[in-house]
């Protein structure tokens, strides 16, 4: 398991697991973040990435991103 | 009697389009009770007693923002007759987790499936019945930006809910959770409304605070249900929430996967992806950027704006309204004293203030086509890295974006910070860009005092960069913005062509705010600040004054040019020309003009480059002054126009006066810092003043270098309620 700001842009990976507080885990859920969904990274920018989930473009800094677990 | 119907739907799903689509100009704005978070009301086009109530952008109905407190309120206390949820269909499945929700409230819901051209044009196809069928209620296709279907889906609306017909809800959880739901239903059976029972029953087993604190259940009931709970987690080895979150997804899932046809694959690239491949790249990005506000400033100021506003300053006001209805009033004799007030006073000051309106248009026109096709979202997340590091959030740049053209919208764009933290960080320091307005000062200081050297004006946009990157640091570091920058989520929506409508409204709305205050505060102004330089005491008598340094505006300036003093620029006209600014930036220009009895309209004579004639107001400054006057006058307190919007979006005069006193505070010390050390450097003058720079300039490093204060960690309860 690794977080997504380690994956390979534009392959497509499924979420193991979501680390952080449980607001912060529904909020990512709220979004699409759930864990056995596919993601993929749209684009990465000093650690910001922009990642595709569900069909939409979700935008997060470094440090949210790392709670996502590949 | 009126129907109301509530439009609810994910952000980015198109509903601000069908909203202006349906009511058309018949719109009321204004705010929820309590917070700024807009609220929209209009009619439905042709149909009187159809009322359509916008509801905020929201993801899901969980108590964590203010948008999603705002619309549940909404929804269960005010009853709207029935729901129109608005699903963007090329996203289905992350829309169709609020619409779950949405069902479960006892209202009669219709769904619109929006954006269906996008659908199509992906080659994708649903099938509406069978969707329709598993959620229990009607769904109908729409594209927004194109006007199809929206009006059929408000009438179907309207319809059902004249029929008061009660749909059944969809069945989303698994037998386990069903069980323990029905528990809790059995408990606070007859506490709550009937209709609402469902929901009720599914926040408490969520155990959201904010129901359990409405409901204000006895501790027995609170006890049993808690029991309920927990033995629901044991059995299915989660918490509540996330049970509930992941039941909702694999319900939505499976109805995707029945009623949804893709043609294309999971994980492929669309058209929108690829354009971000390039847009937000690592290395193009930036440049990218650059190229884009480039061309933006270069067609709203140099060429198209230019023009345009050459042609309503001089031509429009300077010859046909202002020569025309000058010679027409003498013409009827008129008193020479009110042919002064009405075309000197009224319509030179106003004017000055129109003479922007068209430039400023163009600006917003091309930030609003920015906005529509998707890009201003993609701006934040690449200015985001850059502006963290000062403690703000990328999203903090499009106020200052929208603030270079007028500080009123800009500071009203910073509604689109959810943080609170950053959003009142935002509004402080927005309006230190130098705005549309206060460029003629930069040009006026810049002709006369420096003989047009070109880098007045990008130090303009340097100090106000530099204000803002040294106020983020040194704020961040107070009790009051102390903790992390809120975290960076956002969704970006897919590219598309701009829609007109869209584009054009949102073109009027910001120009609108600009020009109201025209005809409002700076009317009013321009006639108080007429009077108080036309009349005063001459040997002893009141009375209309030929000389300006006896008028009471002189006397009031003479009091207050002593506070100046030590930034360089203690003469009376200089401090009246400074509070002028406060009525509008511009006004410095032509209070200049009139105190310093320049001959012609001193606006038009920066414009035209004529500074020759401007020698009188360059003969009152030195260049240091010169320049300290710009700064302070760049840097102070907004015009009365955007101290309002301050004071609007704040919601708290506590502070809206922190940030009045900030930016004037802000002001002063780097004003001082300047004018005295440049004396020291320049002159090898050295006194009182030089000692107080010296200590002011030390404080500032102190504040912008010292840890911060301890105790204050990041508070992970502002980082919910951002997002």
């Amino acid at each position: 398991m690794m977080p997504i700001t380690m994956a390979t842009i534009g392959e497509a990976n499924f979420i193991k697991k979501i680390t952080g507080k449980d607001n912060v885990r529904q909020h990512l859920a709220e979004l699409g973040f759930v864990v056995g969904e596919s993601v993929t990274i749209v684009s990465s920018l000093g650690g910001n990435l922009i990642l595709n989930v569900k069909d939409s473009r979700i935008a997060l800094d470094k440090d949210m991103a790392m709670r996502i677990m590949i | 009697m009126s129907i109301k119907i509530a439009l609810a739907g994910n952000p980015n799903s198109g509903k601000t389009t069908m909203f202006n689509n349906l009511t058309g100009n018949r719109q009321y704005v204004g705010n929820w009770p309590g917070v700024t978070v807009e609220k929209k009301e209009g009619q439905l086009k042709g149909a009187d007693d159809v009322i359509i109530q916008d509801l905020p952008g929201i993801y899901s109905l969980s108590p964590y923002t203010l948008e999603e407190v705002v619309t549940r309120n909404y929804l269960i206390n005010e009853h709207p007759d029935v729901i129109l949820n608005i699903v963007d269909g090329s996203n289905i499945e992350r829309n169709l987790y609020l619409t779950t929700q949405l069902m479960e409230l006892g209202l009669p819901v219709v769904i619109a499936l929006n954006m269906i051209d996008v659908v199509r044009k992906n080659g994708d196809s649903i099938n509406l019945k069978k969707l329709g069928q598993a959620l229990g209620c009607e769904v109908i296709e729409t594209s927004a930006l194109r006007g199809e279907g929206s009006r059929e889906a408000a009438l179907r609306a309207a319809q059902l809910a004249k029929a008061n017909q009660k749909q059944e809800h969809p069945h989303v959880f698994s037998g386990t959770v069903e069980h323990a739901l029905a528990h809790i239903e059995e408990a606070i059976s007859g506490k709550v409304e009937k209709d609402h029972h469902r929901w009720y029953t599914i926040k408490l087993f969520e155990r959201d605070e904010k129901v359990k604190e409405q409901l204000k259940l006895d501790a027995a009931t609170l006890n049993r249900i808690e029991q309920t709970i927990a033995s629901c987690e044991e059995e299915l080895d989660d918490d509540a929430e996330s049970i509930i979150t992941n039941e909702r997804y694999t319900y939505i899932s499976k109805l995707v996967q029945s009623c949804v046809t893709k043609s294309r694959k999971k994980g492929d690239l669309s058209t929108s992806d690829k354009i971000d491949r390039v847009v937000t790249n690592r290395i193009l990005g930036l440049p990218i950027f650059a190229v884009v506000m480039f061309i933006v400033y270069y067609i709203s100021v140099t060429t198209v704006g230019d023009i345009v506003t050459g042609f309503t300053n001089d031509t429009l006001f300077g010859e046909w309204i202002q020569g025309g209805l000058g010679g027409w009033l003498e013409g009827i004799n008129t008193a020479p004293w009110l042919t002064g007030l009405i075309v000197d006073g009224i319509v030179g000051g106003v004017g000055a203030v129109l003479g922007f309106v068209p430039q400023m248009l163009i600006l917003f026109f091309l930030l609003a086509l920015l906005e529509d096709c998707g890009y201003m979202a993609r701006i934040a997340f690449v200015m985001d890295r850059l502006f963290r590091r000062f403690g703000l959030s990328g999203k903090s740049f499009i106020p200052m974006l929208i603030g270079t053209g007028c500080g009123v919208p800009g500071i009203m764009a910073s509604r689109t910070i959810e943080n609170e933290r950053d959003r009142r960080m935002t509004i402080i320091t927005t309006t230190f860009i130098p705005c549309g307005a206060k460029m003629p000062i930069v040009a006026l200081i810049a002709g006369a005092v420096f003989g047009g050297a070109w880098w007045v004006a990008p130090s303009a946009y340097f100090i106000g960069m530099a204000a803002i990157v040294i106020s983020g640091l040194i704020l961040k570091k107070t009790k009051r913005f102390a903790g992390d920058a809120a975290p960076f989520v956002m969704e970006l929506p897919a590219y598309h062509w701009p829609s007109a409508s869209n584009v054009l409204r949102s073109t009027w709305e910001r120009g609108w705010s600009f020009i109201k205050r025209a005809g409002t505060i700076i009317l009013l102004s321009s006639i108080v600040i007429w009077f108080l330089s036309n009349f005063g005491m001459t040997d002893g008598t009141f009375g209309m004054v030929e000389d300006m340094n006896t008028s009471i505006l002189a006397s009031i300036g003479n009091v207050i040019a002593p506070v100046f003093a030590p930034l360089g620029f203690g003469t009376w006209q200089s401090s009246v020309a400074t509070f002028m600014g406060l009525v509008a930036k511009e006004g410095v220009v032509s209070a200049f003009g009139v105190l310093f009895g320049v001959a012609g309209e001193a606006m038009e004579l920066v414009e035209d480059g004529a500074f020759g004639e401007l020698t009188t107001i360059a003969s009152h400054f030195t260049a240091l002054g010169g320049f300290s006057f710009l700064i302070f006058n760049l840097l102070c307190a907004p015009c009365f126009a955007a101290i309002g919007a301050i004071r609007r979006e704040m919601n708290n005069a506590g502070w809206t006066w922190f940030a009045i006193a900030y930016q004037c505070g802000f002001a002063y010390a780097i004003s001082l810092i300047v004018y005295q050390l440049g004396m020291l450097f320049t002159a090898g003058q050295l006194g009182v003043g030089t000692v107080c720079a010296l200590l002011v300039l030390a404080a500032l490093l102190y504040l912008l270098f010292r840890k911060p204060p301890k105790g204050v960690s990041s508070n992970q309860s502002a980082v919910r309620a951002t997002m």
